[in-house]
């Protein structure tokens, strides 16, 4: 991994994840539905950030791989 | 023991020798802390404090960046075949302690010049000092040596090594707010031993893995 | 079909879904969130109007509470009116002297049915003494028995009164540090590895494990965040230990750039090895001793209980430890995809130059 591509990943990761919690914390609407029945969805939104960023790095790995193949097809 | 000093007073000459850098480094402390009486005119004892360790931290990684990117491949296959790692690690260590302790020395004079001189506790602010540069310089030592045979080394000395430093940093904040009776704390000694163990700890890990990295 | 080494991936999956099934649905410790009044005087008869949390008052036939003062001081309610599930009136006829010469004192509501088990609500009434009416025909503190408790029925997990249902973040906000720090020492393991024998395929192991912690660490980061919000009202405290992970995670993202920088591979790997060790290393006192001298919000801080006692409780436990097991294969088996996608990466180029 060069520093461009670390860069992009860190950048890639912050941004989707602060793009998931915004729009359920930025408004007092929000806070409340989170506050709602014994703070559950902050539960819920814990094991989503989870498996969101768990989906994004496989993506990426996913998107990697990808490329690797082309390459071998050109080659051959 | 012989050897150690030897390569110690080498370090000496070479430092000695380029008199431009040396005086360098001793002016930048100068003009910072003459840049924060102008602005400042008066300043509190935590933001005194809060000055001094920044200033000396930022002169120190200057200095110590130096320090090993100045020398060239051969002078290091020359020492390779001249001295064993453990007897320059040491030497090594030895000296920038003491060098980032004179660093220090004269930024405090410096600072107490312009600023005034608020510690009330001198016993346990020279102990701290002390402890700390100690961890300072034994960690800009090791970054020093991963960073020098890169052309960006002093960019990556400052990523590397900052992140290392911070703990160290809060804990001298700390001994030096309760040397400077800022806030009250019966429980400084155990900061102290603290930073003592890191010291340890740190000293340890550098000399067991300097002669893998001096491999290269 | 199942090809073999498959086990522990499948074992990670099922293992997880077993924490998701058993951390959601198993229901939290009956509980009470709120008191009116909140103080009174000697002498009064108070009427509490409790809120409870998963309660079950309309339902209970005999329904006990106390207000209890310490070990041996209580008095017992007069009546219990439930109106609903999850309303009681409870009036007490307090008694006119305190026991020693404090000006307020703090009383502990106890409640104790046959549905719900017995269940304490800790500060819930601040009782002062009015000294106009102070005679010597008050009512005395009885010294009341407390005992035959109802037990609750089947696995239930501790109620806390800020916490409420956010208990079940243990399993997934602590759990992933937890998982996190087995991946690094993982990591730190290979790249000793590496030093030992420079066989380049170790600087791959030891590179993958420390990212995937990495990506623990930034995820422990984020939801700490959140959990923090809606507990402690703040994205952010200064707290001793949010800190200190926060200059943990830059060592280690300054770990991926140093890996990241473009020298001969071999020399990388070597930096990247010994810059590793020495991280985890001075990461140690960073995580593990620094924060326990300080105050915390956190368990496990500034005399707090620490995990263990009764923050983490068995029936935490059932599903806590699983949960960490579960991270963990789960972070070895994306571990162990990089290093297999690397791998091939590094084969194919190699036999192209």
């Amino acid at each position: 991994m060069n520093s461009k591509s670390i860069r992009h990943y860190l950048l890639l990761n912050i941004t989707w994840i602060m793009l998931c919690i915004l729009p359920l914390t930025s408004q007092a609407q929000g806070l409340d539905f989170l506050r709602s029945t014994g703070k559950i969805y902050t539960v819920v939104v814990v094991i989503a950030i989870i498996f969101i960023g768990l989906a994004i790095y496989l993506i990426r790995l996913d998107n990697k791989l990808t490329k690797l193949e082309n390459h071998i097809k050109n080659e051959q | 023991m012989n050897r150690i000093s030897e390569i110690f007073l080498k370090e000496l000459v070479v430092e000695f020798r380029q008199k431009y850098a040396l005086g360098g480094i001793f002016l930048f402390s100068a003009t910072i802390v003459f840049l924060v009486y102008k602005v400042f005119n008066q300043v509190s004892g935590l933001e005194w404090s809060i000055m001094l360790w920044i200033i000396t931290l930022f002169a120190g990684l200057n200095a110590i960046v130096k320090s090993f990117v100045q020398e060239k491949k051969e002078t290091y296959l020359y020492y390779y075949s001249l001295f064993n790692p453990l007897e320059l690690i040491t030497a090594k260590l030895i000296y920038n302690v003491l060098f980032l302790g004179l660093l220090f020395i004269s930024i405090l004079i410096f600072m107490s010049l312009f600023l005034g001189f608020p510690v009330k506790d001198p016993f346990l602010f020279f102990l701290g000092s002390s402890l700390g540069l100690t961890g300072i310089a034994i960690i800009l030592t090791f970054v020093s040596l991963i960073a020098n045979s890169e052309q960006s080394g002093s960019t990556l000395m400052s990523v590397l090594s900052i992140p290392l430093i911070l703990p160290i940093m809060m804990l001298l904040l700390k001994i030096t707010a309760v040397s400077l009776r800022l806030i009250s704390d019966t429980s400084v000694d155990q900061d102290v031993w603290m930073l003592a163990g890191i010291d340890a700890i740190m000293l340890g890990t550098v000399i067991v893995l300097f002669p893998l990295l001096w491999r290269s | 079909m199942i090809q073999k080494g498959m086990w522990w991936k499948l074992s990670g999956i099922i293992i997880f879904l077993y924490v998701l099934w058993g951390g959601l649905t198993i229901p939290l410790r009956p509980g009470i969130t709120s008191i009116t009044p909140s103080s009174a005087k000697t002498g009064d008869t108070v009427t509490l109007k409790a809120t409870g949390y998963n309660t079950h008052f309309a339902s209970v036939k005999k329904g006990r509470a106390w207000l209890k003062l310490d070990s041996i001081h209580a008095i017992k309610s007069l009546d219990w009116q439930s109106t609903d599930d999850n309303h009681v009136s409870l009036r007490f006829v307090l008694p006119q002297t305190l026991p020693n010469a404090s000006e307020v004192f703090p009383l502990h509501l106890i409640i104790d049915n046959e549905t719900d088990g017995a269940f304490v609500h800790p500060n819930a009434l601040f009782l002062s003494s009015s000294i106009e009416t102070l005679s010597f025909d008050a009512i005395p503190w009885t010294k009341h028995e407390l005992s035959q408790f109802n037990d609750h029925q089947g696995i239930q997990f501790p109620y806390r009164s800020i916490l409420n249902e956010t208990i079940r973040n243990t399993f997934f906000h602590v759990a992933l540090w937890f998982a996190m720090f087995l991946l690094l020492i993982f990591g730190v393991y290979y790249s000793i590895q590496y030093l030992r024998t420079a066989d380049y395929d170790f600087d791959r192991k030891a590179s993958a494990y420390t990212n995937i912690a990495v990506l623990y660490g930034i995820f422990g980061i984020v939801t700490g965040s959140v959990w923090a919000k809606f507990t402690w009202n703040t994205f952010w405290t200064n707290d001793v230990k949010l800190n200190m992970t926060a200059i943990a995670l830059l060592i280690y993202l300054a770990y991926i750039i140093l890996r990241g920088m473009n020298y001969d591979q071999d020399k990388r790997a070597r930096l990247a090895a010994i810059y590793n060790i020495f991280a985890f290393i001075a990461l140690i006192p960073l995580v593990f001793v620094i924060p326990r001298m300080t105050d915390s919000l956190h368990p496990g801080n500034g005399g707090n209980p620490a995990l263990g006692g009764e923050d983490l409780d068995h029936t935490l436990r059932m599903f806590f430890y699983p949960s960490i097991i579960a991270l963990f294969l789960i972070g070895k088996w994306i571990a162990e995809l990089t290093i297999r996608f690397e791998r091939v990466k590094d084969y194919f180029y190699l036999k192209n130059t």
